[in-house]
């Protein structure tokens, strides 16, 4: 035992954060970051290498998360200390494994049936009233006596915004009735107030996506600093080389293959 | 004319890119100081609410995203975590996200530098390990939290931590906010907010602000930062300008440049149409 330890310490004591890592990540992340950003200028091996990394690193992380800070402290730890209760939830945990084996996989009927129940118990009641009692409250609160009393026009104004598009967006989801005459005008206003939220979520996510650009950017611009040794000035330049290169090849073989 | 109006909505969409990419790098390189004058009024909220919480309060802070959302959420982290600390609140910095570990190291990092050096690990604040199946963790945060907290992501016991007297579950806190890009707020909000009572606020993507309308119209929700504007109009309330207030200058001109192409395909559309 304590040799494995030794043996991890002296392998975990590699990759000690030192200024030499810290330049060798701002490679992998200006290089991975322009692989995946040339696909913007057509499909190349580059993309599929980062895209494969991406997904590969992006588990090895949460696999030594869930091992290191969940296993460790929940599972291990307490059965080195002789608490063998948590061999229940452990096993019953372990138990979804067996699907990746046709013979045992009844198995994993346990576990399922405990996440099942248990999520079932506390999702049902709690969404009733958090996005359905709840929402209605709130749809009805602006007409409350009190609320008139205090004489806030906006505020019922604005109530009565919400609660008739709230009535038309249900007609229009409403399928029992035929939509004809005074259902199908409701449910038309229904759509429009449907066009704007969509519209909203549009526009918030056009903005999302140019933050996210704009993050990517910014650490391009970082790891293009000297003490990086211009990561982002390389790896950009090698790959147009690879893209003009690519074309001057392939524009060769088009060539050879019009003569013939 | 008209074939040069025709060629022009064929244009190569990735010259579009470039364009796009020009002016987002631009600002980087050479910030135009755009204003952010127009602050929303959930970040407004959200700042008022902490500014009015007892000094030494409890706050909450749940970091669950991870990096594909770190540009619009790491800001929005790093100001409440400033705001709280420097307003003399206690931190508790929680993640029900396994991505998110990195960015609360960065965090961690950071505090002692130039969050707020003064303040000390395990008096003003302290960092729990991440823990899965959030609703479990949720329910428990409800009742006891140490036990399932029972150690700080250093392994160091968490109850005779002098920032956790007096604070058993989420009753004893002044406030909670998850900071998000997955439906966690959501979570939060069925689970602990509306359960126990307990006020709660939310930092999340832009693409999904507009769904948290409806909990903050009923109050389940005490404020919300979207995006990084509301990184941004955080940073401003703070006067503390970072990341967020930097990008405003790029999120600015990426949106001229959406709206010019709109307007200008739509008006050669209407001149092909009718002309």
């Amino acid at each position: 035992m304590e040799f494995l330890g030794n043996t991890w310490n002296a392998f975990a004591a590699i990759f000690t954060v030192t200024p030499g890592w810290m330049t060798f990540g701002g490679w992998v992340a200006a290089g991975l970051t322009i692989c995946l950003f040339s696909f913007l200028y057509k499909d190349n091996p580059f993309f599929k290498v980062a895209e494969h990394l991406y997904l590969g690193a992006g588990m090895g992380w949460l696999f030594q998360v869930y091992l290191f800070q969940t296993w460790k402290p929940k599972v291990f730890l307490p059965l080195m200390e002789g608490q063998y209760s948590v061999l229940i939830p452990a096993l019953l945990g372990l138990s979804l494994v067996t699907q990746f084996f046709p013979r045992i996989s009844w198995v994993s009927r346990y576990g399922f049936t405990f996440i099942m129940g248990y999520g079932s118990g506390l999702v049902i009641p709690l969404t009733i009233s958090t996005d359905f009692l709840k929402q209605i409250g709130g749809t009805i609160a602006p007409f409350m006596v009190s609320e008139i009393n205090s004489g806030n026009i906006i505020s019922l104004l604005n109530g009565t915004f919400v609660a008739f598009g709230f009535i038309c967006v249900l007609f229009y989801f409403f399928f029992s009735v035929e939509h004809k005459g005074a259902v199908k005008k409701a449910s038309n206003i229904g759509i429009y107030f449907l066009m704007l939220y969509f519209g909203a979520a549009f526009g918030n996510t056009v903005m999302g996506r140019f933050s996210l650009l704009y993050g990517r950017f910014d650490d391009l611009y970082k790891y293009s600093a000297p003490e990086y040794f211009y990561a982002t000035h390389v790896v950009l330049g090698l790959l147009v080389a690879y893209f003009i290169l690519d074309k001057l090849v392939l524009s060769r073989r088009g060539g050879g293959q019009e003569a013939h | 004319m008209k074939n040069a109006l025709e060629k022009f909505l064929k244009i190569d969409r990735r010259l579009i890119f470039l364009a796009l990419t020009v002016l987002l790098f631009a600002p980087i390189v050479r910030p135009l100081g755009l204003p952010n004058k127009n602050l929303g009024k959930d970040v407004v909220n959200t700042y008022n609410y902490i500014e009015a919480l007892p000094e030494r309060s409890f706050v909450m802070l749940s970091l669950d995203y991870d990096p594909a959302t770190r540009p619009e959420l790491h800001p929005q982290a790093v100001a409440l975590v400033k705001h709280a600390l420097r307003r003399n609140l206690r931190v508790g910095i929680f993640t029900l996200n396994a991505g998110a570990t990195g960015m609360i190291e960065d965090i961690a990092a950071r505090i002692p530098k130039d969050i707020a050096p003064d303040k000390v690990y395990g008096r003003d604040y302290v960092i729990m390990p991440f823990q899965p199946n959030p609703v479990a963790v949720m329910t428990q945060l409800g009742i006891n939290l140490y036990e399932i907290y029972d150690k700080d992501r250093n392994g160091n016991p968490t109850r005779d931590m002098e920032v956790m007297k007096g604070v058993k579950s989420v009753k004893d806190m002044g406030l909670g906010i998850c900071i998000t890009g997955t439906a966690m707020l959501d979570y939060y909000v069925a689970y602990v907010a509306d359960k126990y009572k307990f006020p709660m606020a939310g930092g999340v993507t832009a693409v999904s602000q507009p769904g948290y309308g409806p909990y903050l119209q009923t109050g389940q929700l005490k404020g919300l930062i979207g995006g990084m504007k509301g990184a941004a109009d955080y940073e401003t309330l703070i006067n503390d300008l970072e990341k967020g207030t930097s990008g405003i200058d790029a999120l600015s001109l990426a949106h001229v440049l959406v709206i010019v192409l709109i307007l200008t395909s739509n008006i050669i559309m209407l001149v092909l149409k009718y002309l």
